[in-house]
């Protein structure tokens, strides 16, 4: 096979333009790109002994041009990265719900919450449920150590009917009630320990319920950008 | 534009969609007897099927199976004086061709029944 001067040089445009343009996937994905697409038309045009700027832009059409052609590795690429995560939280919460463990359950929401709006609500859901659970049990446990400023406290403003949980940290608000005592150690520990279990368990619940496990749905619903 | 060619234009642009559609089966399908390169890939689908493949698109399209992990490649020196890039199925890629083959059959079989009365008659 020869290539005279003129066809080589289109092909070296063609290419050429289309490096420039998939540069934004990465040095090594643009050359990969390029050399894969440099081997199919050397191949298209082995049968020709003689290869004619002719023949050249004939196999050069069949690809379309080489910015449209790069789009299309830009949105595929795009693409595929979006399908990649759809798996990866698929199979995180599938396992989340088949181990019940409570830390691939978090991992999950955070995944999920990146994806949709329903998993965001179910992500500052549990992560409130979590934090006043932890807030409780540290309560509850801080209370024998800082016996004057962890507990519960009725706010003594009036207008303001609001608890606050002292933590043992920081100033006791003045003219405050405290309302459990001592009581907040059991309490604490109930309430808190509750609260996580419940929140978990929501958790869970909200990944059967809202989460549609559709592993086909992607590549065959879409429409495929082909 | 006539009734009559808007419909046919509309049956058109659905029969572009679909084959669309069963384009990324298609090339996973090919791929199931072993490893082949795009030129390959190409002249398979245009010879065991009906589909128009414009090589503009399987390209990208190999791309993004191989970015979705079910279609793994490598370079292979060939005689003809420069390398080629082979692409085959992973693991995952061939449990999704075989997936993907079950409910193609599964559609296909439901629709058959429904569409079997409209061949008898013409309209």
């Amino acid at each position: 096979m020869t290539i005279s001067a003129d066809s080589q040089k289109k092909i070296d445009d063609f290419l050429n333009v289309l490096h420039t343009n998939v540069r934004g996937l990465g040095e090594q994905e643009a050359s990969d790109i390029v050399a894969e697409i440099r081997s199919h038309i050397l191949d298209k045009a082995s049968p020709a002994g003689t290869v004619t700027p002719e023949v050249v832009s004939s196999i050069l059409a069949g690809l379309g041009g080489p910015q449209e052609l790069a789009k299309r590795y830009l949105t595929d690429e795009v693409l595929a990265r979006a399908l990649a995560r759809r798996y990866v939280t698929d199979g995180l919460l599938t396992r989340a719900r088949v181990t019940r463990s409570p830390w691939l359950t978090l991992r999950s929401l955070f995944h999920w919450a990146s994806l949709s709006f329903a998993g965001i609500w179910v992500l500052l859901a549990s992560l409130v449920g979590y934090g006043l659970g932890a807030a409780f049990l540290l309560c509850a446990m801080l209370k024998p150590m800082h016996p004057q400023k962890a507990g519960l406290w009725l706010l003594p403003n009036p207008s303001d009917t609001s608890l606050s949980l002292r933590l043992g940290f920081g100033t006791v608000p003045v003219n405050g009630r405290e309302l459990l005592g001592w009581w907040v150690v059991p309490l604490g520990l109930v309430m808190g320990s509750a609260l996580i279990v419940v929140t978990f368990r929501l958790g869970l619940w909200s990944i059967g319920k809202f989460w549609r496990l559709r592993p086909l749905a992607g590549p065959l619903a879409r429409g495929e950008r082909v | 534009m006539t009734r009559k060619e808007a419909f046919s234009d509309g049956a058109e642009n659905w029969e572009v969609q679909l084959r669309k559609g069963s384009l990324e089966l298609a090339i996973l399908a090919s791929l199931w007897g072993g490893r082949l390169y795009g030129l390959e890939i190409l002249r398979r689908l245009e010879n065991g099927s009906d589909l128009v493949v414009s090589e503009g698109t399987v390209y990208p399209l190999l791309n993004r199976l191989r970015l979705s992990g079910l279609v793994e490649s490598e370079w292979v020196e060939s005689g003809s004086g420069h390398p080629r890039k082979y692409y085959q199925l992973t693991a995952a890629g061939r449990e999704q061709a075989a997936a993907m083959a079950q409910v193609w059959h599964r559609f296909a079989a439901s629709l058959t029944g429904l569409l079997a009365p409209l061949g008898k008659e013409k309209p």
